[in-house]
């Protein structure tokens, strides 16, 4: 597929987490083309994005759902679950960021390490699901993870099933970057300085030069644009006025968010390069 | 309120009570996998007036000496994404996930279900769970499980801080609708049934028969009365499965249908499980080995000496015992009958004071809810003993508790 421009924001508004308020806004996002929606950022996690993902997913379609993850209080394991359950639940629409912030050096990338060891403990297939024979699953794709970190030492094999995209997208914020070296997706910083990622994306604000991004992501400066939503309600339909032409062409994409983005799963950051597959029973 | 309601709760996890469950004609396996299942499953349980949806869980992937089991329908996903994700497709019916003390922070706690409980509108519930099994330990780090009185101490000090931390959120808003999820427990020994007593606002146990559900309810109601709570401020919810059918005996065949589904193979890795030890090696005609069983366990030696030691004695062979262990399934109450004969027998647990209500686990998923929800719930509606519409929105109106006041600090 041709590159896609990615259209990405952040949202860490206290409100979100009533349903009062999250339903408008996630059709908002939607409606504007958005590709990726991350709740909570770095310095701003007023509500568990984790859970907050689990119920956008049944009201929403197409909108990838981006969970900020503290690396000091949290556990991979329970992480590395949640995630797949999301991913499940949302048809294949799930990323994360872990946010260093307070913890100590390591531990980020720690939980990435062990969430994808966890992750990759399950073979793509799995699953058989053969009633007539009973047999539910292929024991020998389930593999224990044996993790050691210098934070997390996971045995595994998770009790979750591999999500449908393999992992969950990772993103990476370059004003509070962790030491990943194959994240799916990069926001450049302040200071311009991109993580190490498949896709960069540029931070922007509402009022950018539509034409000039495009020239920048024509020539393959940038990826796409990341917003920090401040009034998440009024913001999503600007951005969906000023900059929808830029997604215009894929709003009706189908498959899961790694095939209508183009980001296969890094080849150094799994042992497969599938998701999870459920057989459809007879 | 009319008098003597029966409290409904759906115990969802898997694809049903009985391991072969989802072998069944009626069960989706590849549902658990999917939105729509646990759309459809949510709203059902709505319609079926039910409390609320219980999701068990574990921290540990199914299996025994690192063996996985290829015939036993897993993994389970986390309850608390499933559980919130049925809050968005549903307006009344209460969500109580299973989560441990042992293996979280009050902080991962308070921010997780708080988050729930806001977002879910007040119909959060949580089932306190210290988890007791030994291969959790590795996936945190750890080589043991703490002790059984530490678990307990610190699911004391975990409850009580997260409490403190639920109050803060609410001060700070936006609101918890409830003060604070609905708390629920399980545990079955003389320390969980302690810990309840000064906790919980609703229990979960097995109760095989009437008596044993009376001699429960009275042992718990008399343990709260004593640490200063009001009894009626517990809803005792004993487990309950069921097969359905036309007639007594229709209902006995379709029972035996269902276990027929299980074979040698899957029985002896249900038994693995249970006695925390891989039988897969072993001769379903030999004996038991009882003593590589107690040799390799993870488990209490104690406990599986005395579940294998009878049947070793009367030399069973061991596939003999794996089925049979596998039909009697873990002292819950099975009915097999109508759906009068259904109505009629929890009208009369509820009237002897046997229950609250009960947790119902259907035999296989979703049809054994399917059948409940269809055939039984119309006809306690008629005998007026289960509501015909929600009392308000939140768990705690929906369980009959004391208003958030009472709980927010």
């Amino acid at each position: 597929m041709t590159r896609p421009f990615i259209l990405s924001a952040s949202l860490a508004e206290a409100a979100f987490a009533v349903p009062q308020s999250a339903a408008p806004i996630l059709q908002a996002a939607e409606a504007a083309g958005l590709d990726l929606l991350m709740m909570g950022r770095s310095g701003a996690r007023p509500f568990d994005a984790q859970v907050l993902l689990a119920w956008a997913a049944p009201i929403t379609t197409r909108l990838g759902l981006v969970a900020t993850v503290p690396a000091s209080n949290a556990h991979p394991f329970h992480v590395a679950r949640a995630l797949s359950a999301i991913d499940f639940l949302s048809a294949g629409r799930t990323g994360w960021s872990v946010i260093p912030e307070g913890s100590p050096d390591g531990m980020a990338e720690d939980m990435v390490g062990a969430a994808r060891a966890l992750w990759d403990g399950w073979g793509s297939d799995t699953l058989i699901l053969d009633k007539a024979r009973g047999r539910y699953l292929d024991a020998s794709k389930v593999r224990a993870s044996n993790y050691e970190g210098p934070f997390f030492k996971v045995a595994g094999p998770l009790n979750a099933m591999r999500p449908p995209l393999g992992h969950p997208l990772l993103v990476v914020d370059g004003d509070d970057p962790i030491d990943v070296a194959d994240a799916d997706i990069g926001l450049i910083g302040a200071d311009g300085a991109a993580p190490a990622a498949t896709r960069r994306l540029a931070k922007v604000s509402l009022d950018a030069d539509v034409a000039a991004l495009s020239n920048r992501f024509a020539a393959g400066e940038i990826d796409g644009v990341h917003f920090t939503l401040t009034d998440a309600l009024a913001q999503l339909p600007e951005i969906g006025t000023r900059f929808g032409s830029l997604v215009a062409d894929r709003i009706d994409a189908t498959g899961d968010l790694r095939a209508r983005l183009g980001l296969p799963i890094p080849q150094t950051a799994s042992n497969q390069p599938g998701g999870a597959v459920v057989p459809e029973n007879a | 309120m009319m008098d003597k309601q029966i409290h409904l709760w759906a115990f969802l996890q898997g694809i049903g009570f009985f391991p072969s469950g989802w072998m069944h004609e009626r069960a989706r396996p590849e549902g658990v996998f999917s939105m729509d299942y646990y759309a459809r499953v949510a709203k059902l349980a709505e319609q079926g007036m039910f409390d609320a949806i219980v999701f068990g869980d574990q921290l540990q992937s199914r299996g025994a000496g690192g063996r996985t089991p290829e015939r036993m329908a897993m993994p389970t996903l986390d309850p608390v994404s499933l559980l919130t994700a049925m809050a968005a497709v549903t307006k009344h019916v209460g969500l109580v996930a299973t989560v441990s003390t042992s293996y979280n922070t009050p902080e991962m706690l308070a921010e997780r279900f708080g988050a729930m409980e806001r977002i879910s509108g007040g119909r959060a519930g949580w089932n306190i769970v210290t988890t007791a099994h030994p291969a959790t330990a590795p996936n945190f780090g750890d080589n043991d499980l703490p002790p059984k009185d530490e678990r307990y101490r610190r699911a004391k000090e975990v409850v009580a801080k997260a409490c403190e931390l639920w109050a803060a959120m609410d001060r700070e808003g936006p609101m918890l609708p409830q003060g604070r999820p609905v708390l629920v427990q399980a545990g079955q020994s003389a320390d969980g049934r302690d810990f309840a007593a000064r906790t919980a606002e609703a229990i979960f146990c097995p109760a095989a028969n009437i008596d044993a559900g009376i001699d429960f309810r009275s042992d718990l109601r008399a343990r709260v009365a004593v640490v200063g709570r009001d009894p009626d401020g517990v809803r005792i919810m004993p487990g309950l499965s069921c097969v359905l059918g036309g007639s007594e005996e229709e209902a006995r065949a379709s029972h035996a249908a269902i276990l027929d589904l299980a074979d040698d193979a899957l029985a002896i890795e249900y038994l693995s499980e249970s006695l925390g030890c891989d039988l897969t090696p072993f001769d379903p005609q030999g004996e038991i080995p009882v003593t590589t069983i107690l040799e390799h366990t993870i488990l209490p030696k104690a406990d599986i000496a005395r579940a294998v030691t009878p049947a070793h004695e009367k030399r069973t062979p061991l596939g003999a015992f794996a089925a049979n262990f596998m039909r009697h399934p873990r002292g819950h109450n099975v009915f097999l009958g109508t759906p009068e004969q259904m109505a009629d027998m929890m009208i009369s647990w509820r009237d002897a004071g046997a229950c609250d209500g009960f947790t119902l686990q259907p035999s296989y998923m979703p049809g054994g809810l399917e059948d409940f929800v269809e055939q039984v719930v119309p006809i306690l509606q008629q005998r007026g003993r289960l509501r015909t519409e929600y009392p308000g929105t939140t768990l705690r109106e929906t369980l009959g508790l004391p208003a958030r006041e009472a709980v927010a600090a």
